[in-house]
């Protein structure tokens, strides 16, 4: 086969034995697969998201239609109906992501739910499935064919991502915000909590401060000092970002400084984001509009608030769930750090 | 010259100043974690120090682009420590020290054009063609009965640098070497 043939199409089987993998995982814990709407009239007011607005038509009349940045409300309307454990592979979209090794404008995500649950289930969650499909992949190689399940059960969890191999048999390391912060930039806690404190601490580090937000230099400081040493030698989960950095999540009911969100990473890659999702409504449209004003704020339209959302998040069950990059999984299981070597057509080769 | 830019607007290519020291920018990569706003990861070299390091800007903070220049000119001679270079055009002459010179001096050649870069009119640094020509001086032939499992063999450059280049390459040949890992890269023709 040509060098180019051979491009598409190792790229084309990975990433359909990844989804093969994660459907069989699902399936087997009897979750729902799902599919909801990808253009949505009422999208996540969330202030940074650069959104793809259109237009629908509704024979003479038009109303501003956007492509979804994350199938989350439309995923907890129906843990609101009952639909209690399911999941979806879908696309996402968010303008303003080109020129990335590990963003593209239109990208693959997958999405599970569970209720009753909270964020320590979705964790248990992420340990299993990553072995599943490590497990997965090494039964088909073994194999040669579609593995059988006593085939995919007896395999090698291992996995080997820049010159690291992970065995992801064993458990992973989970470790809280704050004690990242303490451990690798030498923040403590009180000052981390303490906008102006941390804002003068960073500065004292050479960071360019100027009029930059708490959040700009949180994810400044945590993409120099932090990131890079998460997932090094095994899978890290990052866990209780900070009350003001989840606005879809449950604050911690023991420390209502923090909220129950994760993320985790391997080898300082950025694979998912979970929450204990909120489940107090009128707290959600506070923090929708809020947000809406910060939106207004930094130049961008006012998106209005979801009402069948805000609805469905007083109906719902105590509920966990996450959002994992599909792309960024496959570069894993690929061993390459450039997403455009896992997708068929990167949107910078439409684009350039 | 310097010259304002914001983080989001640096490429690959470019000369920056990264703690008051100008580094080129060898690549950048557009980041936005989670639900946040913009950032540019870029990996930058020292043009003094050499150092590799990487640092992750906002997209909207403000960083010095610096102009330097580069001028092309042909090495002449060693003086000790010292490389002397002379620009074609202007006949005018520059003494290099060996220090901004780097561990590529070891292939250089009277026949040899290289860019020295300058910055407030002080050479910094010196960039050389990715690959260069250099003849083999000495070389012992590979014993044709014993080549089995020895792929590599060490011969010396007309320079006097010594190079592991296959066993198939003869004494008088001239051979293609890569600038940036010092190694046989192929053979001239």
């Amino acid at each position: 086969m040509k060098q180019r043939s051979k491009h598409f199409s190792k790229i084309a089987t990975q990433r359909m034995r990844l989804y093969a993998a994660v459907r069989k995982f699902f399936n087997e814990q009897k979750f729902l697969e799902v599919e909801t709407p990808h253009l949505v009239r009422y999208p996540d007011p969330e202030p940074t998201f650069d959104l793809f607005l259109t237009n629908v038509r509704i024979n003479e009349e038009t109303k501003p239609g956007y492509l979804s940045t994350s199938p989350e409300f439309f995923m907890k309307r129906l843990v609101a109906e009952g639909i209690e454990r399911q999941f979806q592979i879908t696309k996402a979209f968010r303008n303003g992501e080109l020129g990335s090794s590990t963003h593209n404008p239109e990208f693959s995500i997958l999405e599970w739910y569970r209720a009753p649950a909270d964020y320590t289930a979705i964790m248990d969650d992420c340990e299993a499935l990553l072995r599943y499909i490590a497990q997965y992949f090494n039964a088909w190689k073994t194999a040669n064919q579609e593995p059988t399940p006593e085939q995919i059960a007896v395999a090698s969890a291992e996995v080997a991502y820049k010159g690291t191999v992970y065995d992801l048999s064993k458990p992973w390391e989970r470790v809280s915000v704050a004690h990242l912060f303490e451990k690798y930039v030498g923040i403590p806690q009180h000052v981390l909590l303490n906008s102006a404190e941390f804002t003068s601490a960073v500065a004292q580090k050479g960071y360019a401060v100027g009029n930059a937000s708490f959040q700009e230099l949180f994810d400044q400081v945590f993409l120099n000092e932090i990131e890079p040493n998460l997932g090094v030698k095994q899978p890290t989960i990052v866990y209780d970002y900070l009350a003001s950095q989840a606005a879809l999540a449950q604050l911690k009911p023991s420390d209502t400084r923090f909220a129950e969100r994760f993320e985790f990473y391997i080898a300082g890659l950025e694979l998912g984001n979970a929450f204990s999702e909120l489940t107090d409504a009128s707290l959600q449209r506070d923090r929708f509009t809020d947000q809406n004003k910060e939106r207004t704020k930094l130049g961008k339209h006012d998106v209005g608030i979801d009402e069948d959302f805000l609805a469905a998040v007083e109906r719902m069950p105590a509920t966990a769930g996450i959002a994992v990059g599909l792309d960024r999984l496959l570069m894993v299981f690929m061993d390459t750090t450039d997403i455009h070597s896992v997708v068929l057509f990167p949107a910078d080769t439409l684009f350039s | 010259m310097r010259m304002t830019i914001k983080a989001g607007n640096i490429r690959k290519g470019m000369y920056i100043l990264f703690k008051n020291q100008p580094h080129l920018v060898t690549k950048t990569d557009f980041m936005s974690p989670g639900k946040g706003s913009a950032f540019m990861r870029c990996k930058l070299k020292g043009v003094q120090s050499g150092a590799t390091q990487e640092f992750t800007f906002k997209s909207a903070e403000s960083v010095e682009q610096v102009d330097v220049t580069s001028v092309k000119m042909q090495f002449l001679y060693r003086d000790g420590s010292d490389f002397v270079f002379m620009d074609n055009q202007s006949f005018e002459q520059a003494t290099i020290p060996e220090s901004l010179v780097g561990e590529q001096g070891v292939l250089l050649t009277p026949d040899v054009s290289v860019y020295i870069v300058q910055y407030e009119d002080k050479p910094i640094g010196v960039s050389f063609p990715d690959k260069i020509k250099l003849k083999v001086t000495e070389a012992v032939d590979a014993d044709s009965g014993n080549t089995v499992g020895q792929a590599k063999k060490t011969v010396t450059l007309e320079t006097g640098y010594e190079i592991q280049v296959p066993v198939f390459i003869k004494q008088g040949e001239t051979i293609i070497v890569d600038t940036n890992t010092l190694s046989y890269f192929s053979r001239a023709n």
